[in-house]
């Protein structure tokens, strides 16, 4: 699991995560990820078109964070998601508390809004 | 087209699921599978193993996983034993759709997520003491 770390745009962090949110993959990028956000009360889009795979665990950190940003200011966007992630996301209805957008330009309009 | 039989032995330790995930991902590439169907065997996997590693020791016992994957030409037969607790997952109700972040459970989703992945789901508590769990995947027009 890895982590990248993008330019900030008008005040949005951009993070690209790659690989699998399995257990140990969130287990790996749990902590450095909840730790370059939540401090800067960031306003931040994720982009999860290279993450494979998502399970419980990765639905339940995505939570976490975007909770954690929620009560400092900040806000949580994921953005492209590939289709069958994005089904885990419609089962849970996670989609329905952190905002999933379909690109880039409507993740960062939803961070901003 | 003939099925495939695996079975997959490990631990129920973090480092054990590790290495049991890694051999249930070489025999689905064995068996060449992909897209929904193969994403929802790994899904009840990692859901069931992750569950059972948590919440399977009593008072600090070993844990021993086994797992059979059968690939047949129309579905995917995951079949888990251990010696954990026991732990029905047919009895365990969805979690109610988060009204807000800020009220949204972190939990209680695995199960859920195995129930839609899933065509059946048959469970077993043996007379030796172990969970038997055998879940069905289903191959054509597989959604989550």
């Amino acid at each position: 699991m890895q982590l990248q770390l993008g330019d900030t745009v008008d005040g949005v962090l951009t993070v690209s995560l790659i690989g699998r949110l399995d257990t140990p993959g969130v287990d790996e990028i749990e902590t450095p990820l909840t730790a370059h956000l939540a401090p800067r009360a960031a306003r931040a889009m994720i982009d999860l078109s290279q993450v494979t795979f998502i399970g419980s665990g990765g639905i339940r950190m995505f939570i976490t964070i975007a909770r954690a940003l929620g009560r400092r200011g900040g806000k949580l966007v994921l953005y492209s998601a590939q289709p069958l992630v994005a089904q885990v996301f419609d089962t849970t209805s996670l989609n329905t508390i952190v905002p999933v957008c379909a690109d880039a330009t409507a993740a960062a309009a939803a961070a901003r809004g | 087209m003939q099925s495939r039989r695996v079975e997959i032995r490990f631990p129920g330790t973090h480092h054990g699921f590790a290495q049991g995930f890694a051999r249930l991902l070489g025999a689905l590439d064995a068996a060449g599978l992909e897209g929904a169907s193969r994403y929802n065997a790994e899904l009840v996997f990692e859901e069931i193993v992750d569950n059972i590693v948590s919440h399977g020791a009593v008072d600090g016992s070993e844990l021993e996983v086994r797992v059979t994957l059968e690939v047949r030409p129309d579905s995917i037969i995951l079949t888990f034993d251990d010696n954990g607790v026991p732990f029905d997952p047919r009895g365990i109700p969805d979690p109610e759709p988060p009204k807000s972040l800020e009220q949204a459970r972190i939990g209680g989703f695995g199960v859920m997520l195995v129930r839609r992945a899933a065509h059946s789901l048959d469970y077993l508590r043996t007379a030796g003491g172990r969970n038997l769990l055998t879940v069905q995947v289903e191959r054509a027009g597989a959604t989550l």
